[in-house]
């Protein structure tokens, strides 16, 4: 403190004293109480943040050396054994197609289901479709994927494996992911803006595009963000509709893709190599585990760049007030 | 209400930087890695068969995943336009899913039973199956011993130590094949797979035959045991065994590096493993009778002199008949070259198996050959 130091009137002084002596001496049993509560929740804050730490250094630690312009850029089409020559280049685009692809399909449903609960939603219905969302909230990724699977094998036959039912198995995942923080988003608009909008004579659907989704585009893009980074990482779904390859494939609407969850969870039970001569630049007996850490560092990287890209579109979009 | 021009323009180029960033990332230079040395050419002698193109896809046995890569890698060589898939999903999921018809093909550590034969000759049509034992591994019988490489040791012995009933290295049963070995008097410590595996199976099936009253459990995939150490995997299993001290284990024997071997009893002699006497089981076994012409599946014989009776043995699955042309033309084509000799090389490499034999090469190639769109 800089009053001690502050040369002034020498009542002010005493004063000052005393109100401290007051504050700080007197009652010790608050000054406790803080200094517990103090050291609780900076501890909750580190307790909170240990795994996350521990696990970005375990990836970074474990995955960065495996890491480099081949391991990015190649497939693992006709790469066996302990050869280190492969990449995860069909496993990253695999990934990036079917999350946008589910992206696509979940951004309109929920989006507007959102808008519809929000805005329009009264009654017997607006409860349903909320309940309904909460159950879907709550389903297993994995009965997700049969979802997906047995609706296409009512139409396509079975042992059809394409990442379009990959997509259609995470859209379901992700869609009550997006109509609630997107419902949640909608709700925090004052309804002044909507009243002061329909003052000026301005339809309802108006409105809402151009005064309730602007207002809130920066938390609706963080939601869906969030429910992108939700199914992202999804394995199991992606295991029994989209198969693993190790070719690379463009085309979602034919044929098998890898993605990187899948690609990481298939070269960890791999487990070692065998090298008859010995280990040596074309052999590396644990290489297929190396694959699956460099693996998962990408992933965590691509879900850190699409969270950064997010943030720069909230920027971009919403409306500046000075 | 305004724009913040200063920073809108500034994250504008940012997005925009960004955005072109993550465009060249994914645009650029990708692609799969060119072909590893020359040496496999892959498929029949003729040249026609790079003519082929499209997917083919199976799945099954998880033992077969490491000759499966090496196939697939052989033949996509040869056939550049072709890419071959086959799922791990165990001997089980893919007998369901050949006869559903999901796979084209698919590994099993198992023959098909009566029940399945008829599910899959519903699906495979006029055609057929085609079932071969078309991946054939040694097991080892593997131990920890300083200074012991190699022990003779009895089916009945062996199967006493691992159901527990000899419990010290110095046991008078295994002192009496081994007169020129040091035992300790340490204590065998059994460890075994902790998962459903067909290395287990097979083992268990090799004690049951040959030593029926040392070893009364029915053979299955999980072991029977309560108890005893465990691992998860033969990778597992192996680090386990050399790890600790008087350890023994069974494994696949391409993954045994640093461990004791067993010679194991057959008849009067004792047989060291070796792919070849694995393969010498497997050619002397007479062929399973009243199968249909595609179908060969082998009764083993475990106790012919000279060969080396603990083995995994592995089918293949096909049909004679695909309703796609494409479909039939690459089975064709990737089933003749696993069963040929190059094929089967290429497995022995990469997973350490017993090549086929030249007789069931010849007894299944006929069908193989025979594989049409129908």
């Amino acid at each position: 403190m800089s009053t001690a130091t502050i040369p002034d009137p020498s009542g002010t002084t005493e004063a000052t004293a005393r109100t401290r002596a007051a504050l700080t001496g007197a009652d010790g049993a608050r000054r406790r109480k803080d200094r517990t509560m103090t050291v609780l929740i900076w501890s909750a804050f580190v307790v909170a943040m240990a795994p996350l730490v521990s696990l970005i250094w375990t990836v970074l630690s474990n995955g960065a050396a495996r890491i480099s312009m081949d391991f990015l850029s190649l497939s693992m089409r006709n790469i066996f054994g302990g050869d280190p020559s492969g990449g995860i280049y069909h496993a990253i685009v695999g990934t990036l197609i079917i999350t946008a692809l589910a992206t696509v399909i979940s951004v309109p449903v929920g989006l507007l289901a959102a808008i519809y609960l929000v805005e329009y939603g009264k009654g017997v219905l607006a409860r349903a479709v909320t309940f309904f969302v909460d159950v879907m909230t709550g389903i297993p990724s994995i009965v997700a994927g049969l979802f997906a699977v047995s609706l296409f094998t009512l139409f396509l036959g079975p042992g059809v494996r394409m990442g379009v039912i990959g997509a259609v198995a995470l859209s379901v995942l992700m869609i009550p992911v997006v109509v609630r923080s997107c419902e949640e988003m909608l709700k925090l608009v004052p309804n002044e803006l909507r009243e002061a909008s329909y003052a000026l004579g301005v339809p309802k659907w108006l409105t809402i595009v151009k005064v309730v989704l602007r207002t809130s585009v920066a938390g609706l893009t963080t939601g869906i963000l969030l429910a992108v980074a939700r199914v992202i990482g999804e394995t199991a779904p992606l295991l029994v509709t989209v198969g693993v390859t190790d070719s690379i494939n463009f085309d979602p609407f034919e044929g098998r893709m890898m993605t990187l969850p899948v690609f990481a969870y298939r070269q960890y039970s791999q487990g070692q190599a065998t090298c008859p001569g010995g280990e040596s630049a074309t052999c590396v007996a644990d290489i297929a585990i190396q694959n699956a850490w460099g693996a998962a560092l990408v992933l965590i990287v691509l879900v850190l760049a699409l969270n950064l890209i997010g943030r720069l579109v909230n920027r971009w979009f919403s409306p500046k007030l000075r | 209400m305004e724009r913040d021009v200063k920073l809108s323009r500034f994250t504008r180029a940012g997005s925009a930087v960004a955005v072109g960033a993550l465009a060249l990332t994914l645009a650029a230079c990708g692609s799969d890695p060119a072909a590893p040395g020359a040496e496999s050419t892959g498929g029949p002698a003729e040249g026609s068969d790079s003519a082929l193109s499209g997917e083919l896809s199976g799945g099954g046995a998880s033992s077969q995943e490491s000759a499966q890569e090496a196939w697939r890698a052989g033949f996509q060589t040869a056939n550049p336009d072709v890419t071959v898939n086959y799922d791990p999903v165990g001997s089980g999921g893919g007998r369901t899913g050949f006869t559903d018809g999901s796979y084209a093909f698919a590994g099993s550590d198992a023959a098909l039973d009566e029940e399945e034969m008829t599910a899959a000759e519903a699906q495979c049509g006029e055609g057929g199956v085609i079932e071969f034992p078309g991946y054939v591994s040694p097991i080892a019988v593997a131990f920890n011993l300083p200074g012991v490489e190699s022990l003779n040791l009895k089916p009945e012995v062996i199967a006493n130590i691992f159901s527990g009933k000899i419990t010290t290295w110095n046991d008078e049963a295994i002192a009496a094949d081994n007169p020129d070995a040091e035992l300790p008097d340490s204590a065998i410590t059994v460890v075994h797979r902790s998962d459903d595996s067909g290395t287990t199976e097979n083992f268990q099936a090799y004690l049951h035959e040959a030593a029926p009253d040392a070893w009364e459990h029915e053979p299955e995939g999980v072991w029977p045991i309560e108890g005893q150490e465990s691992a998860q995997g033969t990778s597992g299993v192996v680090s386990a065994a050399q790890s600790g001290e008087g350890t023994i284990t069974y494994a696949d024997a391409s993954q045994i590096s640093g461990l004791g071997t067993v010679a194991v009893g057959v008849g009067d002699e004792f047989v060291p493993y070796s792919a070849e006497a694995a393969a010498e089981v497997v050619a002397q076994s007479p062929r399973a009778e009243g199968t249909a012409d595609g179908v060969y599946s082998i009764e083993l014989k475990r106790d012919v002199a000279g060969t080396y009776p603990v083995v995994l043995v592995s089918y293949l699955l096909a049909c004679g008949t695909y309703a796609d042309q494409a479909q039939a033309d690459l089975v064709k084509g990737y089933m003749s070259y696993l069963v040929s000799e190059e094929g089967q090389k290429a497995a022995a490499d990469a997973a350490g198996s017993a090549p086929l034999s030249a007789d069931i090469r010849d007894a299944v190639l006929p069908s193989i050959e025979a594989i049409t769109a129908g």
